[in-house]
């Protein structure tokens, strides 16, 4: 298990020092692994053990094209309740997202069981959103009102790096970072969705987010990839050099 | 390659600092209270000029003044009221009392998360004051918001 954390945590610093150790040993080829991966992220059950108010369930199917390239395809569940001293907000619905998983690893150092890089989505969720009641306070007086349910559609636009490493066969864990930019949230800019499922606060035009997923991977094919051997580039203190000796 | 991965690593450090970030919960630091701004301005000359003296409060409010022999205010701050259709202001310029009565819609606009819903109003074509001191009132912009644009001009 120790080991394993190690190599998790490792990942990046591979990915960094690819060039150096690819230069020890190169092989003339690997065999990679094409693979369906099936995912679920974890950390939604997890926050709801300590925030009932806030249930998140989602997940994703990637169908990897080549070493480097997956199509991904994911969605989720979104239950989110918000409460403070002036108002209180439901919100509920269902995202998709859809995009590519680009792998930066080079082929002898993911062998099909690393993997570090960007996934590209764009995404869409379908919410209805409430607020029940909300109070506002000024010189005549205190208002109460409320804002009816009412179901829209919002759509935004993800980069999310991170690392996934295959820690027993055919099963991975790993983490990415999301960066969102909103497109649309599906209401006029007076009523923006305090939260809407798979983006996070409408109100901003940029949402982040962390994700801890486990996946099932299931391999369909094996390919074999050549391995381009780097030729060492020659320094212009070397050419100097020489150059001073034909004189 | 080697710059390409540096730089890959630099974004997902950073994005995971921002993700830290915008995690952390917030307090409300916004204007939540949309005023119907009133600037002065000199009928004669038709420069803008604060009063030397103003007092202002809503009709039948006149235990709860909003400005109370104020000096050299500019622009005015008008509060209006979310739970009725128009509102009524008694204004005093240097001394001299008039009325004014607005017209508008009301309707809610979520300020953010931190702060919650403040209500926005939208001006009628139309309104009504008396001519004590005040000659003539322009709308200059209908829709009220916590912007910080002026909404009428008040000459006097």
């Amino acid at each position: 298990m120790r080991k394993t954390f190690v190599s998790f945590i490792s990942v990046l610093i591979i990915a960094v020092n690819t060039p150096l150790r690819a230069q020890e040993q190169p092989p003339d080829s690997v065999v990679i692994p094409l693979k369906i991966r099936a995912g679920i992220e974890v950390t939604g059950p997890v926050i709801y053990l300590t925030d009932r108010n806030n249930f998140t369930a989602e997940g994703y199917l990637a169908f990897d094209l080549n070493e480097k390239t997956a199509i991904f395809a994911g969605g989720g569940y979104s239950n989110y309740k918000y409460s403070q001293y002036n108002y209180d907000y439901l919100n509920k619905g269902l995202f998709f997202k859809a995009g590519v998983d680009l792998n930066l690893l080079k082929p002898e150092i993911s062998m099909g069981r690393y993997w570090a890089g960007i996934g590209l989505r764009y995404g869409v969720s379908v919410y209805t959103s409430e607020t029940p009641t909300f109070w506002h306070k000024n010189y005549w007086g205190t208002v109460t009102s409320s804002i009816t349910s009412s179901t829209r559609i919002g759509h935004y636009l993800e980069i999310s790096p991170g690392v996934r490493i295959e820690f027993l066969k055919n099963f991975s864990m790993g983490w990415s970072v999301s960066l969102k930019k909103l497109i649309y949230s599906g209401t006029g800019k007076d009523l923006r969705p305090i939260f809407f499922p798979g983006y996070g606060s409408g109100g901003n035009q940029f949402s982040t987010g962390i994700s801890y997923f486990l996946v099932l991977n299931i391999p369909y094919k094996k390919i074999k990839i050549e391995i381009k051997k780097e030729v060492p580039e020659e320094t212009e203190e070397t050419t100097e050099t020489q150059t001073s000796v034909t004189r | 390659m080697r710059s390409l991965q540096t730089y890959t690593s630099g974004v997902i450090l950073a994005l995971v600092l921002a993700a830290f970030v915008s995690c952390t919960p917030g307090s409300c630091i916004e204007e939540t209270n949309a005023f119907l701004k009133a600037s002065f301005y000199l009928n004669q000359t038709g420069i803008p000029r604060p009063p030397d003296s103003l007092t202002l409060y809503g009709l039948g409010m006149d235990t709860s003044k909003i400005y109370n022999k104020a000096v050299k205010v500019q622009p005015a701050l008008l509060p209006l009221n979310a739970d009725t259709l128009s509102c009524s202001f008694v204004i005093r310029i240097e001394g001299i009392s008039d009325t004014i009565r607005f017209w508008y819609s009301t309707y809610p606009h979520l300020v953010s998360l931190e702060c919650g819903y403040t209500f926005y109003h939208m001006l009628a074509d139309s309104l009504a004051f008396s001519n004590n001191i005040i000659d003539t009132i322009i709308i200059r912009k209908s829709t009220i918001t916590t912007l910080n644009e002026e909404n009428i001009r008040i000459f006097y």
